[in-house]
């Protein structure tokens, strides 16, 4: 085939991947997601970055800790047991599709460097060699399918596809169907077997025929003039001959099952183009699928093939305990560029739910992270998006399940607690700060002062929205009942039960000051249809939802209830303030 | 009998010992309980900012336990109210039904209300019975003061949980009887621990725990035996990120009812994750197992029966 061309595009393709790991390995050390308040993170260089994270590396190499590495080379990268331990369906795909490519790559396409060399007697028309590259080009395409069944029936369970996720499986499945093809084209070309014969036997008219025969017979050889049905005989001393001057190099083309079957398939489509031109036509496919495959790689999630295995590595060695800032930073890329999206941390997010309901996507974990390599790279600036960005860092149970079934290793909480807090100090008010998602973040006491910051910021935008007692100058009328939700406050008879049961108020001095209105008061201003006062006061964020009041109540009043119904309503109204 | 266990997010990753006590003391009697990786947050997070966001989830998970054709076994008072309410809202509000639904079908999944939900305290008390578990006793203790902090998600509002007595609960009381221990009568037994404001109004949070860890204190107690999850993270988690800023202050350790029970039953006190609960040491547990002893009930019964005999 035409080495010259081949020499130049593979050049080209090399040289743009080496070009592309430089750019994403640079990343790894120049970016980084942290709240810009943190005093305790200074700047860092990407020098110093590479530095913290070689001493780290060493640090491993020389420790105990080198048991750890070894047993995860095995256990994570080779075995692979995290994806094992989720979804064996997943597990038996990925690893087809890794170990037939990775088989491929070395056997077949770097051929001259590696098998040539391992293997004396190597040569690609022989066995077991013709018979593997069909076997791990099959393995390939089952895992594809596999891939592309899973895309489709986990749908439901929000997996997510991009075109990108497209791209990749079809990448793969193209390099390999068309390496088949080519091999199947090869295969039936009366061109390609005349230069055999012609370059390595010897015979006269006579054996040439009886050698065809058996070639299309037994090779599935497409011969232009030869007419079936052969004779027994003419087989027969054609398979002599096949055993005098071929076998030695060639062994049957049926041990290159898949490709043999094929190329029954593309047999027309040679017989309309030529043997020979269907022969060059798959080999650019070949070349150029796989070529481009490599420039590609670095820039796409593909790089989790380099990416994944240190994210692992990292993740096995230091347990996620990191505390060189440098260190962390380096983390956080390494991992944001270790995700394949997958989805397993979606699949298995708690708040998958509140996805539903508050239909954003970046509450689920894998969509977060596709968007977060953009904020790290400081690229993300639309508003709306960031505000939802906000909102999915938020809305999020802390139960830690994504960061342990990530198939990377990816520290994702790590990541989602710093990108929160950067988002929080940087952006704007959070409305979903006011509820119990914050309890979780408060126990953890991570970024606490940025924590009280933004949460200022959302108190104050409640006290500039809404109407307080403290701000009326004329009387208090009697107004229209809207509509709302819980009209048990109409059975309120003012004996103030709720508000000498509260334990919020008898945490006060000045409760009224404090609280704004009190229990009882806020079933008042409902009762003359000022719900504006009441969503106004601070009592309802204060409320413990210890549903004392409620259950004190002599007339069945569901305060604390409706107190939930006053908080959703204000929410609501901000965001809809905010959105308009 | 099998349960569908249902967890919620805190336990699993931070009070595993919860679990596995819980686990322990329900195998004794025979009650299964299956973990269903399936189950998502209950929703209660989300119900300061919408009410169907705080229903669907549990919504969904009633419907995994249907689909399974288990009940569901709860351990956290939370998860409890929130799975309870939803249940209670979608009898009232069959368009509302209707409407979530729709979300689970995405998925093939269906929510008809034949999943139960019950709490683990419930099922001791009903399905398993104080004189059941007393007579398998090994241990009990004897003069073990603690406060136990019944949390207000399991007893209010009495018309959603069905727990128990809201005003004078039994359940809890009768089963921690069971073990020898006394409960004291203290002022916080039936109140707020502060969870639901942790992170919303720091402050009055801190203010509402340190409230309940002194007036337990005060009362006698040397352990405190918060039956709510959100409980037990505000007494053995905040109350050291509190010990942390004001070290003088003494610790009132943590011990969950399964461990109590568990100890008296038996049960290994690595298997229980006594040592799990961050606010107990050494000398605490030294104290534990030196009021361990042969249960006394027994005994009596014995005294009656040998008199009855004579």
């Amino acid at each position: 085939m035409n080495f010259n061309i081949l020499n130049v595009l593979t050049g080209i393709a090399v040289v743009v991947c080496l070009v592309g790991l430089v750019f994403r390995l640079s990343i790894w050390f120049t970016q980084g997601i942290r709240p810009a308040s943190a005093p305790s993170l200074p700047t860092l260089s990407a020098g110093g970055r590479i530095v913290a994270a070689l001493q780290g590396a060493l640090q491993v190499l020389f420790s105990s800790r080198i048991v750890l590495f070894c047993k995860s080379v095995f256990v994570d990268l080779v075995f692979q047991k995290r994806i094992f331990d989720k979804s064996f369906l997943r597990w038996t795909a990925h690893s087809l599709i890794f170990f037939g490519f990775i088989l491929l790559f070395f056997m077949h396409a770097l051929d001259s460097l590696v098998s040539a060399s391992l293997f004396s007697n190597y040569q690609p028309t022989l066995n077991p060699f013709l018979f593997l590259r069909n076997l791990f080009g099959v393995m390939v395409l089952v895992g594809v399918g596999l891939a592309v069944y899973r895309r489709l029936s986990m749908k439901a369970q929000r997996l997510k596809t991009y075109a990108s996720d497209w791209t990749a499986l079809f990448f793969v499945g193209v390099i390999i169907f068309s390496g088949m093809l080519l091999e199947g084209a090869k295969i039936s070309s009366f061109t390609v077997y005349q230069n055999m014969v012609d370059e390595y036997a010897s015979v006269d008219e006579e054996e040439a025929k009886a050698l065809e025969a058996f070639w299309v017979e037994e090779n599935g050889v497409v011969s232009p003039h030869a007419v079936q049905p052969f004779s027994a005989e003419l087989i027969a001393r054609g398979r002599e001959i096949n055993g005098d001057s071929c076998i030695e190099c060639h062994a049957s083309n049926r041990a290159a099952f898949a490709s043999f079957t094929i190329a029954k398939i593309s047999r027309p489509f040679s017989a309309m183009v030529g043997d020979a031109a269907a022969v060059t036509i798959f080999w650019y496919l070949h070349i150029l699928a796989s070529l481009s495959f490599l420039a590609w790689l670095p820039f796409s999630k593909m790089f989790h093939i380099l990416a994944a295995p240190v994210s692992l590595i990292i993740k096995s060695v230091t347990g996620d305990e990191i505390n060189e800032p440098a260190n962390i930073l380096n983390r956080q890329m390494i991992g944001l560029s270790a995700c394949t999206h997958c989805g397993t941390c979606s699949i298995e997010c708690s708040s998958s739910m509140f996805y539903e309901t508050f239909k954003n996507d970046f509450i689920l974990p894998s969509e977060k992270v596709q968007y977060l390599k953009r904020f790290a790279a400081n690229k993300e600036h639309d508003p709306g998006i960031v505000k939802r960005m906000q909102q999915g860092l938020y809305v999020c149970t802390s139960c830690d399940r994504c960061t342990t079934v990530c198939p990377s290793g990816i520290n994702l909480k790590e990541l989602f607690v710093s990108a929160r807090y950067s988002l929080l100090t940087a952006g704007t008010p959070e409305t979903t700060m006011l509820s119990h998602f914050s309890f979780p973040l408060a126990l953890a006491q991570n970024f606490v002062d940025d924590h009280l910051k933004a949460l200022k910021k959302v108190t104050e935008l409640f006290k500039k929205n809404f109407q307080h007692l403290s701000d009326l100058t004329s009387p208090i009328t009697l107004g229209r009942p809207s509509p709302f939700g819980n009209n048990s406050y109409k059975g309120c008879f003012s004996c103030q039960r709720c508000t000498n049961i509260c334990p919020v108020v008898r945490s006060y001095d000045n409760p009224v000051e404090a609280l704004g209105l009190l229990p009882h008061q806020i079933m008042f201003s409902l009762g003359i249809g000022n719900v504006e006062l009441a969503m106004g006061s601070q009592m309802i964020w204060s409320c413990s939802t210890c549903y004392l009041c409620q259950e004190h109540c002599p007339n069945q009043v569901e305060l604390c209830d409706i107190f939930y119904n006053l908080k959703n309503s204000a929410i609501n109204k901000i965001e809809a303030g905010a959105s308009s | 009998m099998k349960y569908a266990f249902f967890q919620g997010c805190n336990i699993p990753i931070r009070i595993q010992q919860y679990a596995t006590s819980t686990e322990a003391v329900l195998n004794k009697f025979g009650i299964e309980l299956q973990v269903v990786p399936d189950f998502n947050c209950c929703g209660y997070p989300a119900r300061n900012v919408d009410e169907k966001a705080y229903l669907l989830p549990s919504v969904r998970n009633m419907a995994i336990a249907e689909k399974m054709n288990l009940d569901i076994l709860v351990i956290c008072n939370c998860c409890f109210a929130s799975l309870q309410k939803a249940k209670n809202a979608l009898t009232k509000d069959s368009p509302l039904k209707d409407e979530l639904n729709g979300y689970l079908a995405k998925e093939g999944l269906q929510y008809n209300g034949t999943a139960q939900i019950k709490h683990y305290l419930t099922v001791l008390y009903e399905e398993v019975g104080t004189e059941n578990i007393k007579s398998q006793l090994v241990n009990q203790f004897n003069a073990l003061n603690i406060s136990v902090i019944h949390g207000c998600h399991i007893l209010r509002p009495r018309e959603i949980t069905t727990f128990d007595d809201s005003f004078v609960p039994k359940i809890t009381e009768e089963l921690l009887q069971v073990t020898g221990v006394t409960s004291l009568d203290w002022r916080g037994k039936l109140e707020c621990c502060g969870a639901a404001l942790a992170g919303i109004n720091p402050e009055l949070s801190e203010k509402l725990l340190h409230e309940k860890i002194t007036g337990a204190q005060t009362a006698g107690a040397e352990f405190i035996t918060p039956i709510c999850s959100y409980c037990h993270l505000q007494f053995d988690t905040a109350q050291k990120n509190m010990a942390d800023v004001n070290p003088s202050a003494k610790l009132l350790p943590v011990l969950l009812y399964p461990q109590l029970l568990g100890l008296c039953l038996g049960i290994d006190e690595q298997k229980l994750g006594v040592r799990q609960n961050s606010t107990i040491n050494a000398a605490d547990i030294a104290r534990i197992h030196s009021l361990l002893g042969p249960p006394v009930a027994d005994k009596k019964k014995k005294k009656r029966k040998s008199a009855a005999a004579a």
